[in-house]
């Protein structure tokens, strides 16, 4: 197998309160690898977003190793980090996070003016970006003028805007019905099959089921990790 | 970078328009702060124009002897029992001073003017010499001044100003017409040409100038007159040593006693102008700090609620690829960009006051580098206020502001 897009070793998470120490995360050994479709599950409390927020370089562990696409994250500086963010990373979350004066494309278009993109190309990426989640006509559209799929949509957009490396969706349908749940679980599907790498948390074991990989966490530590042997027919 | 300058400005505008009232609250500071600035900058620079004008009319060369000095703190009683100023010093202080080339007297007192059924109320009646001409900067435009031979027969001859031409004689020359000055009838010889206002106060253009010998026969014998010596400029400090002395032994004033009389120059105009423009300029000054300290302070307030509302989108922008110095930079533009605003409304404001006061006071208009320097000012503001709020939002850890409710 080729080396691991993402390699995490004893990865700890530990939160000070009080005089407490609070393990968020007690030593996580995960690799996952280009296109892998992994979902994360576990009680409430066991660590999913801490590992989640670690992975999108949102946070940093308090331990361990943590090498994304063979390099050592700890090393980075923070630009360094924003910039992984920026353009390896897309985030999905569970409450949509769009800037709420926005459009929707001028919310796509976001990460793009980080990513220092002129104007037009910026404007053909979000557009384009929109079409992919089924949005192309809503695009003038502020998400209080959306629905919570349609925003969940936006969000998407938003993450897939850049081109990333990987998307991380951090409950990504936990807001939603699970009609339009199912419409983004689709969706998330369309990405990994054109090849996108996809790690979702979720609560919910039939969200679960449209991942290949399924790692269940406990107390900050992995618990299960099952690969289906199950090919996918990617059609 | 120029891309992400002008998506922060978007940003900046679109915060600040959705928190108008908000934003004209705290910009009030500012605005009060340039508009005292540059009020203060433009009344200085209009003052000083019109002031180096009516000195003008006073002429630098010209020793004025007098009663009283133009500025003093002179005991009142002690002004009024001093011997009056007489018409015989000239001749003495012209014979024996070796710096005066040129004397006249002036004695004015408030007389109406008319001609026919028009008439003028509160002109000045100058009395005079001829040598009044080289003894004040004025000039006729038309006709001529009064004559050695005029004076010492009393001619009822009379020079007139501009106002008093043009309000008595409308369609024709005033020359060799006649007009009454009091109950007297005077043939007009002269126009003065038009000198406007002194200060700003009063105006120069209402004289009536007749020979002294008669204003003496008809008007007053006694009363307020002043010398005016015009003396080699180079030398002006000593002319007026020498006629100081010249005048003391004239009075026959002892060595102990102090001076019975003054002489004025338009130095004392000069400090007494320098004294005013430095209270306008210190007052104006100490409005414009307070009110940008206390703006600054209000807008660093603002930033820092602004930051707190925003905490979650700042959150959200960091998890998409927003570095510190992005979100520093965005918070620090729409601090400038407040003050900025504020600052140009205050100019604008100071602009309309500089029209009015140019309209109603005197000739005076905003100089450009005031506006350049206010907007410089306005950009500090926004800067030193909104560094500490900026660099906040720049530090916020992203999982922290993304969790914040
Ligand atoms: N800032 C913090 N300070 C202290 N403890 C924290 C902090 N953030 C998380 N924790 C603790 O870390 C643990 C893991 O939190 P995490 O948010 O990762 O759980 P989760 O698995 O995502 O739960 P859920 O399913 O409810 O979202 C919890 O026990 C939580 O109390
Ligand atoms: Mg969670």
């Amino acid at each position: 197998m080729s080396e691991p897009m993402i390699s995490l070793k004893e990865i700890t998470r530990v939160y000070d309160v009080g005089a407490e120490k609070v393990y968020a995360l007690a030593g996580v050994d995960v690799d996952i690898h280009n296109n892998e479709y992994l979902s994360i599950m576990g009680p409430s409390g066991s660590g999913k977003s801490t590992l989640m927020n670690i992975i999108g370089c949102l946070d940093s562990p308090s331990g361990g190793l943590y090498n994304f696409e063979g390099e050592s994250v700890h090393t980075m500086d923070d630009n360094q980090l924003a910039s992984i963010r920026n353009q390896k990373i897309g985030f999905v979350f569970q409450t949509f996070n769009l800037l709420p004066k926005l459009t929707a494309l001028r919310n796509v278009e976001l990460p793009l003016i980080y990513a220092n993109i002129p104007k037009d190309e910026r404007m053909v990426q979000a557009n384009l970006a929109l079409e992919k989640v089924g949005l192309g006509d809503r695009v003038k559209h502020k998400p209080n003028e959306l629905s919570g799929g349609q925003r969940q949509r936006v969000a998407i957009a938003r993450a897939l805007v850049t081109n990333p490396a990987i998307i991380l969706a951090d409950e990504p349908t936990g807001n939603l019905d699970s009609k339009s749940g199912e419409e983004i679980m689709k969706l998330f599907d369309e990405l990994h099959a054109q090849g996108n790498t996809i790690i979702l948390v979720t609560h919910e074991a039939y969200i679960a089921e449209h991942a290949d990989r399924t790692i269940t966490i406990l107390d900050g530590k992995i618990n299960t990790d099952i690969t289906k042997h199950i090919k996918r027919d990617v059609s | 970078m120029l891309g992400l300058f002008k998506e922060n400005l978007l940003i900046a505008l679109g915060a600040v328009f959705a928190n108008k009232t908000r934003a004209l609250l705290t910009t009030l500071g500012i605005v009060i702060g340039i508009l005292s600035v540059t009020m203060m900058g433009t009344l200085i620079s209009g003052l000083d124009r019109s002031f180096e004008k009516s000195m003008s009319f006073l002429g630098r060369d010209v020793l004025f002897i007098s009663k009283h000095a133009w500025f003093s703190n002179d005991n009142w009683w002690d002004i009024r029992n001093r011997p009056d100023i007489k018409l015989e010093y000239m001749d003495k202080i012209k014979q024996q001073s070796k710096f005066v080339t040129a004397i006249s007297p002036t004695m004015q007192r408030h007389i109406d003017v008319s001609r026919g059924e028009e008439s003028i109320s509160g002109m000045a009646l100058v009395g005079t010499t001829p040598e009044y001409v080289q003894t004040s900067t004025t000039n006729i435009s038309e006709g001529r001044f009064i004559t050695e031979g005029e004076d010492r027969s009393g001619s009822r001859v009379v020079v007139i100003g501009n106002d008093i031409a043009e309000s008595l004689f409308k369609n024709i020359s005033p020359i060799d017409e006649y007009v009454k000055i009091g109950p007297y009838k005077f043939r007009v010889i002269g126009v003065v040409e038009k000198q406007g206002k002194f200060m700003g106060l009063f105006s120069l253009d209402n004289q009536a100038i007749i020979p002294s010998g008669t204003y003496f026969r008809l008007f007053s014998r006694r009363g307020w007159i002043q010398l005016n010596a015009k003396v080699d400029e180079a030398h002006i400090s000593e002319a007026k040593e020498e006629i100081t002395g010249i005048m003391r032994r004239l009075r026959g004033l002892r060595p102990e006693e102090k001076d019975d009389f003054a002489i004025n120059q338009q130095a004392a105009f000069e400090d007494q102008y320098n004294a005013i423009k430095l209270a306008i300029g210190g007052t104006g000054l100490f409005i414009t700090v307070l009110s940008l300290v206390v703006g600054g302070i209000g807008i660093m307030n603002i930033m820092f609620v602004s930051v707190k509302e925003r905490t979650r989108e700042i959150g959200v922008r960091k998890a998409i690829g927003a570095t510190r110095n992005m979100i520093l930079g965005q918070f620090l533009i729409e601090a400038i960009f407040i003050c900025l605003l504020g600052g140009l409304a205050g100019l604008s404001l100071a602009w309309i006051g500089s029209l009015l006061i140019n309209k109603f006071v005197f000739p005076s208009a905003m100089p450009i580098w005031l506006a350049v320097i206010s907007m410089g000012l306005s950009l500090l503001v926004g800067v030193i206020s909104g560094i500490a709020p900026s660099f906040k939002a720049a530090r916020l850890d992203p999982i922290e502001a993304l969790r914040y409710e």
